[in-house]
């Protein structure tokens, strides 16, 4: 009950403070974007397709099922099954996400009955093939930069990020548009230390479902080699109570079809 | 066959590969719910050729073959039903077979149990093509002329059972009719025979009698394992017999798979930026525990410590030690009936090194996955190439060197195989 009570004093609080303040604070939009990018629900589900078009105009498509559920102090916890392509087909991808640290990944080769385990190492590297990075799947941890409001339009705040360790990451600064009413980030762009744009971000549409606005469908451009990667998200669902233990070993040999399954 | 005509019928069959098809997105079954049963496949043309002649095998050809896989799933209600049929076209040992890749069926039992029986492909452990405690079979003929690695595991006939707890797991695996490894016989591949003190080929072709089937002589395999934070431990058990024909029945006069026990543990784990392994097993020779039959293989101790870590963006490096230690060498050496020289060390130290540096997102993988023994200063070097055209067609190039000091040390004796290959595989 006491606990309750303090609950909904917080919440007081907030929405107290959100209406005092027209603009909420550069570190309250982030955290809200986070959430509303990787967080919405306790756990979520979702099929994607990739389409890969390179430099040269030739296609590339993966299709995969994705799990995700979240714990405690921001962990959270991915599985991501491929069904196509062939080569790839049946290949499990397992994260435990723990900001603060080094995430801990897991790859299922079938054809080997291998789980290999990933070096932490770099996580802005292509995620099968794409140009989406590993990065972009299970979210950039946002006290990896600095943040900074630098414009507040009729839709969006416009953030200017830059990593705290320049030299672990490939970008100079990154600027995302985050829409002001449902805090989801509508595009990120990437910029050289000369501000060049080289890679860019963009959501192309925003559904509700079951009332998170979550986007359906965007779009990766590599603005230096000319390529880009369209991923769409279809057969969406949150809060469906995925228990724990389907993020484990157990799932990447023998994939959880009851959660996989629409 | 032939050699001319040989040569024309690789290049033929590399040649019949289909053109790639195109991504269909616009077209496909997105929305339509997932059949229960689905059909795959590959076709797949190899061919790999000496690099040098061989004195003791004729053909310079080490790999000429078409390979065609289809694959059924039938996904049911609670079982999961799994075939993978091949037919192969092999212009080397000039022949035609059907391999029974894969024949399974899973289920869940209650809650925490996993089944899985039938012709099934197993591993664990946590070595980069260095094996303690995987005592599954291995097909080292496919590793070695440059198959898809995939192949490097065998077949198991077996039964599965994983019970998976909040802490702890446990993997029983039955195989109830031992399965030996694909072993070096002579046919595509030379090797070093201490009783001829020479290096031979086919024919006569290495031949190892397998155990009579009976209960006793099922293999029994136990994984015990869990994490402990982010690191992940393992407990490994196994009653059966050496993969390769190693030991020698001298009344009978033939080859045999000498009985083995195993008991090992390993740690793998993130360490300052990248990963860690550390495995170790104990092999018990149990028909020689006092070492001193030179037909049968000394007990053994092994070690594995390796890390692995991205040092550059998508460019990776891998690094293992390995130590192969026989328990009972003063016995073997008091009873080695063939030259002293031809004996192996007592301890074998070896090192790998891998480098893997993946371009133009991942379609392009260039690595190097190197072995050198500094005790017996041989070597396996193994530069490979990968490149996929698309979702459907892919080509894969390597070439194997092999070599060393003596020509009796573990990878010496295939200095006349080293080869080189490439393969071309279009999916379905």
């Amino acid at each position: 009950m006491k606990h309750a009570m303090n609950l909904i004093s917080v919440a007081l609080l907030l929405g107290v403070s959100v209406a005092l303040a027209e603009t909420p604070d550069v570190g309250e939009i982030i955290e809200r974007a986070n959430q509303a990018a990787y967080y919405a629900g306790t756990d979520g589900r979702s099929e994607a397709r990739m389409r890969i078009t390179d430099g040269r105009g030739r296609e590339q498509v993966r299709q995969f099922t994705l799990l995700r559920r979240n714990g405690e102090d921001g962990k959270q916890e991915y599985l991501v099954v491929f069904s196509r392509p062939a080569d790839v087909r049946d290949t499990v991808f397992l994260v435990h996400k723990n900001p603060g640290d080094d995430d801990h990944r897991w790859l299922y080769l079938p054809g080997l009955d291998l789980v290999r385990r990933i070096a932490p190492g770099d996580v802005r590297t292509s995620f099968v093939g794409s140009h989406v990075y590993y990065e972009d799947v299970s979210g950039r941890h946002i006290e990896e930069d600095a943040h900074e409001l630098v414009e507040v339009t009729d839709e969006h705040y416009v953030i200017r990020s830059t990593p705290k360790d320049p030299g672990s990451v490939e970008f100079a600064a990154f600027k995302t548009w985050i829409d002001r009413e449902t805090f989801l980030p509508m595009k990120s762009e990437y910029e050289k230390s000369d501000g060049e744009v080289y890679r860019r971000m963009q959501v192309l549409e925003v559904e509700d479902i079951d009332g998170y606005p979550t986007g359906t469908r965007m779009r990766m451009d590599d603005l230096d080699e000319g390529g880009h990667t369209i991923v769409e998200f279809r057969f969406a669902s949150y809060d469906l109570g995925i228990p724990e233990s389907v993020f484990t070993e157990r799932s990447l040999r023998n994939p959880p079809r009851q959660w996989l399954q629409r | 066959m032939n050699r001319t005509l040989k040569t024309a019928l690789i290049a033929t069959l590399l040649l019949t590969l289909t053109s790639p098809g195109q991504a269909d997105w616009d077209d496909d079954d997105w929305d339509d719910e997932p059949s229960a049963l689905s059909f795959h496949g590959f076709v797949e043309g190899a061919a790999g050729h000496r690099l040098q002649s061989n004195p003791a095998i004729d053909d310079d050809w080490t790999l000429g073959e078409v390979r065609a896989q289809l694959e059924g799933i039938y996904q049911g209600d609670v079982a999961e039903w799994r075939i993978k049929l091949e037919g192969i076209g092999d212009a080397v040992m000039s022949e035609f077979d059907v391999d029974l890749r894969e024949a399974r069926v899973s289920f869940p039992v209650g809650d925490r149990t996993d089944v899985r029986i039938g012709r099934q492909i197993l591993t664990w452990g946590t070595g980069d093509l260095v094996f303690l405690n995987d005592l599954f079979p291995k097909d080292w003929v496919s590793f070695l002329i440059g198959r898809d690695d995939e192949y490097l595991k065998g077949t198991s006939d077996a039964i599965r059972v994983s019970w998976f707890g909040d802490r702890i797991n446990i993997d029983t695996v039955v195989t109830p009719r031992f399965a030996s490894d694909t072993y070096i016989t002579g046919e595509r591949l030379s090797f070093f025979d201490p009783a001829r003190n020479e290096i031979v080929g086919a024919p006569p072709r290495l031949w190892g009698r397998r155990p009579s089937t009976s209960v006793g002589n099922a293999e029994l395999a136990m994984r015990v394992y869990g994490m402990t934070g982010a690191n992940e431990w393992a407990v490994y058990g196994y009653r059966g017999f050496f993969g390769q024909p190693t030991a020698f029945d001298s009344e009978r006069g033939d080859f045999t798979f000498a009985p083995l026990n195993a008991l090992g543990a390993s740690l793998r784990g993130p360490l300052a930026g990248g990963l860690y392994n550390l495995e170790t097993v104990y092999y018990d020779s149990a028909d020689d525990r006092s070492g001193d039959d030179p037909f049968t293989p000394n007990s053994e101790m092994r070690f594995l410590v390796g890390y692995e870590k991205e040092m550059a963006t998508n460019f990776t490096v891998g690094a293992q030690y390995y130590l192969e230690w026989l328990q009972d060498y003063g016995s073997m050496q008091d009873s080695w009936p063939f030259d002293p020289a031809v004996m192996p060390d007592e301890r074998r130290h070896m090192i790998t090194a891998r480098l893997t540096w993946r371009l133009m997102r991942d379609n392009l993988i260039i690595s190097a996955m190197n072995f050198y023994s500094p005790s017996a200063r041989d070597y396996f070097l193994r530069p490979t190439v990968q490149y996929r055209f698309d979702d459907q067609l892919q080509l894969n190039a390597g070439i194997h060197l092999f070599g060393g000091r003596d020509g009796h040390s573990f990878y010496g004796q295939f200095e006349d195989n080293s080869n080189a290959w490439a393969r071309l595989k279009y999916s379905f």
